[in-house]
């Protein structure tokens, strides 16, 4: 029930702001979100799925039961801590808008709390109609959360931005629509329960088959994350987004896409995936370096975080197809460790965007002498996402890379990676240094610069609110970083569930390859 | 010492390790955890005092009671010490397990290894922080109120990642102590935040830096696959066992201790890495002396001294060192003969010092350069805070040109004294501890047998004399000669009577810390002195001692016959003498000439040294060269030019390509088709996102039914 919960409240919050007087809207939308998060740490301590690979949160209601439609609900321990991230993000989303957004108060906290309804809808989600329409269903508010009250060049970058995450997920969804297809043929009735079709698609797929299924999958999932080379729509996006949008898109949204490949690609067409993860992993380092080259020169410091994140989850995707425990884990905390720093990244550039109203790194710099509450924050998240132990950033970036390192062709988990495509990704460590440093140079230290006739009714350093608006998100950094194990633990045996059906595939794979060669 | 962490299995996941109840520690040792948590402690408090804006030296009060407490506990240790030493688990960091096999585990915690090494390390390191923290405490005196808690949070930060540097059980902390003392060097260069110079230098530190740390993840990566733990004690198990697989067929066994050399070059300022000490100068100099001069700079002797058995896998890992130690110790005094800023010259004296203990390792005495290391913190120490007291006193002034005869002022013979015993052992004057220290790495370069180390032994010779001569130059600037002075740039106003500028000498703390820095800079030779306990047919004393109970112990000359090819029977001879006895005469020797040198070009005849430069400058066929050493031999340049710019225009081009092929070709052009198709249905441009479902679900049906025309004719390759 928690979990039809989950989903409920924030939208019953948004009909009910929608019938609210606007002045009411940011209050109700704090209840509504606050609420939220009380449910899904609630679900967190009732579930029992923790470190084993249970499922947890189960609801099911037969809608069509002869079209196999159904609405089930559940979550196993990588799809909670998905949730918890979410849930607790929202209130910190909605408390960071309090007074930068002034018109049309409605139907923003009424966009975002539908908003977190789909976000969670696809964490929860273990039939595909349930994820696909949800999947889907997170444009509409992001759209119009960017189309109305992002700045300068809105109007083409939310439109870019849905036409090209939605056309990728169109070719998903045919892809997930050929797997039920075929399911139905073999066994005779409907089926939309993504276990059943895993389960299917692994054994009872050719290999050509799921390497057709594995690319419109990934023309979905490959766009959300974004990765190199489909990820133009991202520095857009991001850059014109209000600042609650940005936090969002890069805490949850992206996450859809990795989260995608975790739930999907993984489990359904593991032979493809075995094939083909060199070339994914190739191209996630070259948009880690990539990226981080282009964030080198950026001077807008808000598309400079943007771009940062097409470097980040490079990171995070090679720890997916590294194929064993280390890179997968890795990866997980990767996806909630950048939620946490790039979000609080972004609400740190909203913050000073707030008082200065620009984000060129030529016009404002040196507030360490101005805001030294803000300069603290900046640098702290600044390292976090940099990657020094004993912050959460370091934790995930170690893990996808030794897990990369180590997917050589022998041990309990052999892979096809190996140290040559780690040792080159690890250069972005210090590409990373270089640009957020450089980064943290102009707009942190040096002398103030501050643009001419800038007028704002902020206090000239962080208030009250916006202190309380990063301090979980430190807290949730220092906490990740020095007891990584908490979520290690708890998501062992579900990630060991993903990867069951892998070394076999990849002995497999690699024993078919190295006897004969290659045979056309 | 069984790695407690070996005892996780899968079954316990989720709850907290429990260290196995075979790990017998002596409780004694348990203490050691307070190393780690005073300065942390102080940390938090410096924290609350600058979030309270306190004006008052509290900050400093706290800072030195930490760390006093940190020395007395290491010290503490050390008395209860027992070897081979002991595991002390502190909370758990990271476990994943799959399995009961050597490589299905990965485990790092926080937890510490004490052995007479870390030991050794640890008190020293704690020690002169202590001290150095009661110097800042009036060093810092203008910036109370302002950065002064900020300064001693910084001072916290760098103890506790020191700390987690020399003490930790296995390498991931020791990645986590590395990366924290650059962040606490980032921070503390960085501390004049509004001098652009400064925030530059920081950046430059912590970015080369990188490039070192790239290195040590590598390692410990390769480490890991290889040996299937990263705990030292794991480690030197399977190492002594041969129990670790040939991962990628050897070759990674052979490249583990070049990816530690790079890290260790990275922290430790060797070439080709070095260029971010001299500028680490920026920072205030008790951090220069602390952390670039003491203490987190020879990072990289502890980890390769830690690591020692991986290279003695690879002997010609341990030539590279030998000869890049060697190299830099010349290139770098070379370059600090050439500068005038004194800071800048015991900067380069720091980074050729280091040179002589990469070589010290790289020919098989990992005693010699422990003994150079503990030395070396002692008298660079006091040369950097003696300095310091200059620069502060002087508004700045940090010219050799332009200070003079310090020694005949007021208030100032204590520092111009101290300062002339650090030079002395800097210059291994006979009999001081720089002495004793240099000869054990000098002697070894003729013992053991390598590619030229006896001709790389006559250029670490060579060198001791220029070092004799740059350190003299110095001191015969500043505090020799005729009384005068001009002020630096950053006049405060208590300097300021009626116009004219009065300096203002140390005061008691200040001066207090010299003299007890000084005294243990002397004090330092008496190590060399003390019997051995552990094998009392060892030579080097204490150190050595210290040395033996480690994983370093195969470089002590001596400890094994076969560790040093022609060590007992064939000992090689200089011009017919014992090398140990010839070093002495030889150093001895070449100390004296240099220091001559020095005192005949800047004591007795001073324009003496100018008219010798411009007639160096004039001739073509040697003019290059004094030019060359004063533009640091142009390092920075190259590096601009071939990395940093290079790197810079291809972010231009790849933003460009990004904008203009990617987005703009690729992307818009193919958004631009189903534009041209949508202009012919106008409906559906006109609500653009209500279109959208219909578009949805209308694309479905389209792709299924395009999907069912290819299942039709079997082009899916699957069913048909």
């Amino acid at each position: 029930m928690l979990s039809v919960l989950l989903m409920v409240v924030p939208l019953a919050g948004a009909i009910v702001i929608m019938l609210a007087p606007a002045r009411a809207a940011r209050g109700i939308a704090m209840i509504a979100t606050l609420a939220g998060a009380g449910i899904a740490v609630a679900a967190a301590t009732n579930f029992d799925g923790w470190g084993t690979g249970g499922w947890g949160l189960e609801f099911q209601s037969e809608l069509l039961p002869t079209l196999g439609i159904t609405l089930t609900l559940g979550a196993d321990s990588v799809s909670l801590m998905l949730i918890l991230l979410t849930a607790l993000l929202m209130p910190l989303a909605v408390l960071g808008s309090w007074t930068a957004v002034t018109t049309r108060l409605r139907e923003y906290y009424g966009w975002m709390l539908v908003l977190s309804t789909a976000m969670i809808g696809v964490f929860l989600a273990r039939d595909l109609l349930v994820f696909y329409i949800c999947f889907e269903f997170t444009l509409v508010p992001m759209y119009f959360l960017i189309a109305i009250y992002g700045s300068g060049n809105r109007a083409w970058a939310s439109l870019k931005f849905f036409i090209y995450t939605f056309l990728g997920s169109l070719i998903a969804l045919a892809g997930l629509l050929y797997v039920v297809w075929q399911h139905a043929a073999v066994a005779g009735a409907w089926s939309f329960s993504i276990p059943e079709l895993a389960a299917f698609a692994s054994t009872g797929l050719t290999s050509v088959e799921q390497a057709w299924i594995l690319l419109a999958l990934m023309a979905g999932f490959a766009v959300k994350i974004p990765l190199f080379p489909v990820h133009t729509w991202l520095p857009l996006a991001h850059t014109e987004a209000p600042t609650a949008g940005s936090v969002l898109l890069a805490g949850v949204l992206l996450k859809l896409g990795t989260y995608g490949l975790y739930r999907f690609v993984l489990p359904m067409v593991p032979a493809a995936v075995v094939e083909w993860a060199p070339l994914i992993a190739v191209l996630s380092i070259i948009g880690i370096l990539y990226a981080a080259l282009i964030c080198w020169v950026q001077t807008d410091v808000k598309k400079l975080v943007a771009y940062s994140s097409v470097s980040h989850l490079g990171f995070c995707v090679l720890g997916l197809v590294a194929l064993n425990p280390l890179g997968l884990q890795g990866s997980v905390l990767y996806m909630i460790n950048h939620g946490l720093s790039t979000g609080a990244l972004f609400f740190l550039i909203g913050m000073m965007y707030e008082r200065y109203h620009t984000r060129d790194m030529g016009q404002v710099g040196g507030l360490a002498s101005k805001m030294p509450v803000w300069s603290c924050f900046m640098v702290f998240f600044v390292l976090a996402s940099v990657g020094l132990p004993g912050l959460n950033g370091f934790v995930s970036e170690f893990l996808c890379l030794i897990g990369t390192f180590a997917a050589g062709g022998s041990g309990a988990y052999p892979g096809v990676l190996g140290p040559w495509l780690a040792a080159i990704a690890a250069i972005g460590m210090i590409f990373a240094a270089m640009y957020l440093l450089i980064m943290v140079g102009k707009i942190v230290f040096g002398t103030l610069r501050e643009p001419p006739g800038h007028a704002s009714d902020m206090p000239s350093d962080l208030n009250f609110r916006e202190i309380v608006v990063l301090v979980p998100l430190a807290i949730g950094c220092i906490l990740l970083g020095v007891q990584p194990d908490l979520a290690i633990h708890a998501m062992e045996g579900a990630v060991a569930d993903t990867l069951s059906a892998y070394p076999d595939v990849v002995t497999g794979v690699l024993n078919s390859v190295s006897p004969q060669g290659a045979t056309p | 010492m069984i790695g407690y962490a070996m005892a996780i299995t899968k079954a316990s996941a989720g709850v907290p390790a429990v260290p196995a109840a075979e790990a017998i520690m002596a409780p004694e040792l348990s203490w050691a955890g307070l190393i780690l948590l005073l300065p942390l402690l102080s940390l938090i408090l410096c924290g609350l005092c600058a979030a309270a804006k306190v004006t008052s030296k509290l900050p400093a009060v706290i800072t030195a009671t930490a760390l006093a407490g940190a020395f007395v506990t290491s010290v503490f240790l050390y008395l209860n010490y027992q070897p081979p030493g002991d595991v002390i688990p502190l909370l758990d960091w990271m476990n994943i397990s799959w399995g009961d096999g050597q490589f299905e585990s990965f485990s790092a915690n926080f937890a510490l290894y004490i052995d007479s090494l870390s030991l050794l390390w640890i008190m020293f390191v704690t020690g002169l922080g202590t001290l150095i923290t009661i110097y800042a405490s009036e060093y810092m005196e203008p910036d109370l109120g302002k950065g002064y808690s900020r300064f001693f949070a910084g001072v916290s930060v760098f103890l506790f990642a020191m700390a987690a540097l020399v003490l930790s059980d296995n390498l991931l902390m020791l990645y986590l102590g590395w990366e924290g003392v650059g962040f606490a060097s980032y921070w503390l260069i960085g501390y004049y935040y509004q001098r652009p110079a400064a925030v530059a230098a920081a950046k430059k530190a912590f970015i080369v830096n990188r490039i070192g740390d790239l290195g040590l993840a590598l390692a410990v990566y390769l480490i890991w696959t290889t040996f299937g733990t990263v705990q030292y004690d794991e480690l030197m198990t399977v190492l002594e066992d041969g129990d670790y697989r040939a991962a990628f067929e050897g070759w990674t066994v052979s490249a583990i201790p070049f990816l530690l050399m790079l890290a260790a070059f990275g922290k430790s300022a060797q070439l080709p890495l070095y260029v971010w000490l001299p500028d680490a100068m920026e920072g205030p100099t008790p951090v220069s002396a602390l952390i670039h001069a003491a203490t987190m700079v020879t990072a990289g002797i502890y980890l390769v001294a830690r690591t020692y058995p991986l290279f003695l896998l690879e002997p010609v890992s341990l030539h590279v060192v030998a000869w890049v130690g060697g190299l830099t110790a010349l290139l770098a005094a070379t370059i600090g003969m050439a500068q005038y800023d004194i800071k800048r010259i015991m900067a380069y004296s720091t980074v050729s010092q280091l040179g002589y203990m990469f070589l010290g390792l790289g020919v098989l005495t990992t005693y010699g350069a422990a003994y150079h290391v503990f030395t070396h913190a002692f008298f660079k120490a006091v040369l950097f805070l003696t300095c310091g007291a200059i620069m502060h006193g002087f508004a700045g002034q940090l010219d050799l040109r332009h200070l003079s005869g310090l020694r005949h002022m007021r208030g100032w013979r204590i520092t111009a004294w101290t300062m002339f015993i650090g030079c002395l052992c800097l210059a291994g004057f006979p009999f001081t501890s720089g002495y004793f220290s240099k000869d054990a790495i000098l002697a070894e370069a003729f013992v053991t047998q390598g590619p030229g180390f006896e001709i790389l032994g006559w250029i670490a010779i060579f060198t001791a004399g220029l070092t004799a001569y740059y350190t003299f130059r110095v001191w015969f600037r500043v505090c020799a000669g005729p009384v005068a002075y001009e002020p630096g740039d950053e006049l405060h106003g208590e300097d300021d009577h009626g116009g004219e500028f009065h300096p203002h000498a140390p005061r008691l703390a200040i001066n207090g810390v010299l003299v007890l820095i000084a005294l243990g800079a002397l004090v330092a030779a008496v190590p060399y002195f003390m019997s051995n306990t552990a094998d009392e047919h060892l030579a080097g004393g204490w150190v050595a001692d210290m040395v033996h109970d480690s994983t370093a112990r195969e470089g002590i000359p001596g400890f094994h016959g076969d560790a040093h090819a022609g060590h007992g029977d064939a000992h090689p001879t200089i011009f017919g003498a014992d090398p140990h006895v010839a070093m002495y005469w030889i150093s001895g020797t070449v100390g004296m000439i240099g220091l001559l040198f020095a005192a005949w070009l800047h004591l007795w005849r001073r324009s003496q040294a100018d008219a010798i430069k411009a007639w160096l400058l004039h001739r073509a066929w040697i003019g290059w060269l004094p030019r060359a050493m004063e533009r640091k031999w142009y390092v920075d340049e190259v590096y601009h030019a071939l990395i940093r710019a290079p790197l810079w225009i291809l972010g231009h081009i790849l933003y460009a390509f990004d904008r203009f092929i990617i987005d703009g070709l690729l992307v818009d052009s193919v958004a631009r088709i189903p534009r041209g198709v949508a202009r012919c249905l106008q409906p559906l441009q006109s609500g653009a996102v209500q279109a959208m479902a219909i578009v949805m679900v209308g694309g479905a049906a389209i792709i299924l039914l395009l999907m069912a025309l290819f299942m039709q004719f079997g082009w899916f390759g699957g069913q048909a």
